[in-house]
């Protein structure tokens, strides 16, 4: 579905991606993990566009979106939750989600499903016309996913959803992707919690400082000698 | 009419024209962090479109009014494709002076391609009457211009609270990256919003024309000082802010005019802004702001 | 800009001993080329292009108290000619013969009709009303956010203006203020520009002015560094003021009349334009601007009003020279916002020229 090839971004001086590449097949959920300053939120921003990447190509679904616009590329099915959530913090939790359905033109689906995200995550409904920046961060980050998933993507980038939670939450917020990945959907997930990260990923990519040092199984890194810990941390 | 009554329309009929024109920098200064010196040239396109609408035989003051409006807009979203996306993302000062220069360029033109004299233009001149209540005469242009920039102000209130955009409008004031992520162009979000403040120019550039019956290059200059300076003391950004901003300043300016014996009248405009300045020794962010820290942009 | 402070820094870092001296050879490098076009003019030119020169030179030095402001705080300051019109008007009241005080403001307040002071002191005093204004608005303007100090700036200059207009006792209003003693050639003026861009080098080099930048570039790493961005910006707003209250100074006592209309809006385009073009984190931007403007602004004003083209007359075109400067403006903001002169000085150009050279 998603194929990156010799990826770089480049922040004047600062070298953050070095010739990355790799790819995400239909149905699959990948997990990208690196410890800080690896160069994990650039890639996803070079992906989704708001960064332009100094080389490399970037191919979805066969089409080459190196050149098209961060919206256009939303609206061909690719969507990404920021690192930090980045909700609407002036905007109600009901516009949060409006606002995700933005490019959709099916009045009738928006609604069912934003009635579907608000029976899942029940905070989300009883917020639903409260400014979003009273959500705590856990709520925020459940907003957040569901903004995103609000405009029916292919495939969803997710860029450290545990960020600065609790550990009960991120459980929670990673049984949830593992239910979104049950369904089909397809996930890039950016983490440093491998834990987490591995409980439902089919293949992993560790990068550190720019470059990628490992592309396998999950079990694979588990054998690789001291990996986890080089990179990871734990 | 009672005399206190009078001045209290006064100050309100100031006031909602100086709201106006204040609401049309802040929705642009918000998204986009550019200060808009142009803005009274926009004024000044729709006013200018208005009369040669008129030399060329334009009789229907509606039409007329329709014109200003729709001149103002696309004037608004002309000089955002032209001069303002180039320096989108660059510093505030660059675009501070950027329009700066629109502004200085556009003022000019008039003067070149019309004239620097003032042009009389009298289509609009049936808005501004006296009205008779009973025992009181009221102008017509005072009353007009309350009610329609409370209507405006209030349409703009839903659309910005309803419409998608609107939602997307207020989104991208704290955050356009992410505005972007929805999937939403930047360029329609920033035209939409070059366009609600031309159209917000529009509606005093009529009110302009009603109480002046001319024309000339420096039409929206002054009046745009001013809506700046009441953006200033409202909160620089803030929506609510600029609207408070605009009616304090017209409530100040009328409270001057009462309260300076006539041969003082030529300071109103200095005390004016004495006192506005004098305000913001107690409160530098304004009424209805937030302190930002110097130099400031989220991209 | 931002590049310049990375440039200037370990340089005036490295050697803290020989800093003032390179600051100081720095400047005088710089006004060079005034010197020489001012030798030039006094030496050949006919008598139009003096006084031509003299306005220039006026320009040049309100636009180098531009740059000590705009160019280290990166706030956009759009009031300066009030302070060019308080000096001039200062030495207006303080030093026109009793004479012509008779006839131009004989009930002036505060016993100004009945004072005639003589030039220097005159000169000081309007320095002292300068600075008093200054220090007072820039204690204002050095709190506010940047935009709020640019429009506060703009509200300063309407008052000043206005005041100007309708304290019609002493500044004599709308009309013209004549009669003030012509005592400033250009000899002095060259000197004083000279003087003006030395001073604007050594602050913009001073630890106040690298403070001051690094602050503009980077407010929060800046306060982290202890660095009181609120009493930098009031220094280089004061400077700033005291510069083009000289301008105004010198103008008087060149032009021996002034009038209100002067020391507003037309000036404050012309010499922004000169900055922006010349490029506002240099000193040597001021001067490269104000060159090339005024030149430029000469040439097109001949063709505004109305030139003779192979026997054809064309008509007078009011208003071109302000499409112009806007223009400028704007392309410059678009394509070069750093101007012509860019990050360097003139001197640090030189001395990398050379340094290829060898
Ligand atoms: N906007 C930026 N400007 C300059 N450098 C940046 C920017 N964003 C990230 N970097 C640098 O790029 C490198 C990679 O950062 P990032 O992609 O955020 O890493 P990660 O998400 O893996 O923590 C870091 O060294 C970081 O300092
Ligand atoms: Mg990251």
């Amino acid at each position: 579905m998603l194929k990156v090839e010799n990826l770089s971004v480049r922040y004047g001086a600062v070298a953050a991606v070095r010739d990355l590449s790799l790819s995400v097949g239909q149905g699959e959920l990948v997990a990208l993990l690196g410890p800080n300053g690896a160069g994990k939120s650039s890639t996803i921003n070079a992906l989704t566009g708001l960064v332009a990447p100094s080389a490399g190509r970037i191919v979805l679904d066969g089409q080459d979106i190196s050149r098209v616009r961060t919206e256009d590329r939303i609206r061909a099915g690719l969507t990404s939750t920021p690192e930090g959530r980045h909700i609407f913090a002036n905007l109600t939790v009901g516009e949060n989600l409006r606002l995700g359905a933005a490019t959709r033109r099916d009045p009738k689906g928006v609604r069912q499903d934003m009635e579907r995200f608000l029976a899942l995550f029940p905070v989300l409904s009883e917020r639903y016309a409260q400014a979003a920046g009273t959500l705590s961060g856990g709520e925020q980050q459940m907003l957040a996913i569901a903004r995103s998933l609000m405009s029916r993507p292919k495939l969803l980038l997710l860029d450290e959803p545990s960020l600065g939670l609790a550990p009960k939450i991120v459980v929670r917020i990673f049984d949830f992707i593992g239910q979104l990945k049950a369904e089909g959907l397809t996930l890039l997930v950016v983490e440093q919690n491998a834990r987490q990260a591995l409980r439902f990923a089919d293949r992993v990519y560790v990068m550190s400082s720019g470059a990628l040092r490992f592309d396998g199984p999950p079990s694979g890194l588990a054998d690789e000698h001291g990996l986890l810990n080089l990179y990871i941390g734990g | 009419m009672d005399y206190a009554l009078q001045q209290v329309l006064n100050a309100l009929a100031f006031g909602a024209e100086y709201s106006l024109v204040a609401l049309g920098l802040a929705v642009v200064f918000s998204i986009m962090g550019l200060v808009n010196f142009a803005h009274g040239e926009i004024i000044g396109v729709s006013a200018y479109s208005v009369f040669l609408a008129a030399a060329l035989g334009l009789t229907s003051p509606i039409v007329a009014v329709l014109l200003a409006i729709a001149a103002a807009a696309l004037a608004a979203i002309a000089f955002e494709r032209v001069a303002f996306r180039p320096v989108r993302y660059a510093p505030t000062t660059t675009g501070l002076l950027t329009a700066f220069g629109v502004s200085i360029v556009v003022q000019n033109l008039f003067m070149l391609l019309i004239s620097p004299k003032p042009q009389s233009v009298s289509i609009l001149n049936g808005l501004n009457q006296m009205w008779f209540f009973g025992p009181f005469a009221v102008s017509s242009l005072q009353v007009m211009e309350l009610i329609v920039s409370g209507l405006t102000i209030l349409a703009l209130v839903l659309f910005l609270n309803r419409s998608t955009l609107g939602l997307a409008i207020r989104a991208a004031s704290r955050d356009f990256a992410t505005v972007r992520l929805m999937g939403i162009r930047a360029n329609r979000v920033i035209a939409t919003a070059f366009a609600i403040s031309g159209a917000l120019a529009g509606i005093a550039a009529v009110f302009i024309m009603a109480r002046r019956g001319s024309v000339s290059p420096d039409l929206g200059f002054s009046l745009v000082l001013k809506a700046f300076v009441a953006c200033v003391i409202g909160g620089f950004g803030s929506l609510p802010g600029a609207a408070v901003g605009g009616m304090l300043l017209g409530f100040i300016e009328v409270g001057l005019l009462v309260a300076l014996p006539q041969e003082y009248g030529g300071f109103k405009d200095a005390l004016t802004y004495a006192i506005i300045v004098a305000l913001l020794v107690y409160r530098p962010e304004g009424l209805l702001g937030q302190r930002v820290e110097l130099g400031d942009k989220e991209i | 800009m931002s590049q310049a402070i990375e440039d200037t820094a370990p340089a005036a870092v490295a050697r803290p001993g020989g800093a003032l001296a390179r600051s100081l050879i720095g400047g005088l490098v710089t006004s060079l080329p005034v010197l020489v076009v001012g030798l030039l003019i006094l030496n050949f030119a006919p008598t139009y292009y003096t006084f031509l020169a003299l306005g220039a030179f006026v320009n040049l030095i309100v636009v180098v108290g531009l740059q000590v402001f705009m160019g280290n705080s990166n706030i956009a300051n759009l009031g300066h000619s009030a302070f060019v019109g308080l000096g001039a008007y200062g030495v207006a009241i303080l030093s026109t013969p009793l004479a012509m005080k008779k006839l131009s403001i004989p009930n002036a307040p505060f016993g100004f009709a009945t004072l005639e002071l003589d030039p220097v002191s005159s000169a000081l005093l309007a320095l002292l009303a300068v600075g008093i204004l200054a220090l007072v608005s820039g204690k204002v303007i050095s709190r506010l956010s940047g935009v709020a100090a640019t429009i506060v700036s703009l509200a300063l200059l309407i008052i000043v203006h206005s005041v100007f207009l309708n304290w019609t006792g002493l500044f004599k209003g709308n009309q013209a203020f004549f009669g003030i003693p012509k005592v400033v050639g250009l000899p002095w003026m060259m000197v004083m520009s000279v003087v003006v861009i030395v001073l604007a080098r050594l602050f913009k080099d001073s630890r106040w002015g690298l403070q001051l930048r690094a602050s503009a570039q980077s407010p929060q790493a800046a306060a982290a560094l202890g660095i009181d961005a609120r009493r930098l910006r009031l220094v280089s707003w004061v400077l700033s003021a005291l510069i083009c209250g000289l301008a105004g100074i010198l103008y008087a006592y060149f032009a021996g009349t002034i009038s209100p209309k002067l020391f507003y809006f037309q000036m404050i385009f012309n010499t922004l334009a000169m900055l922006i073009l010349g490029g506002m984190a240099t000193v040597t931007g001021a001067m490269t601007g104000v060159i090339v403007l005024s030149v430029g602004l000469e040439f097109i004003r001949s063709i505004e009003s109305g030139v003779t083209i192979a026997g054809i007359q064309l008509p007078q075109l009011l208003g071109l020279s302000g499409v112009a400067l806007g223009v400028v403006i704007v392309l410059c903001m678009a394509f070069r916002p750093s101007g012509i002169s860019g990050r360097y000085e003139l001197d640090e150009l030189l001395s990398r020229f050379f340094r290829h050279a060898k």
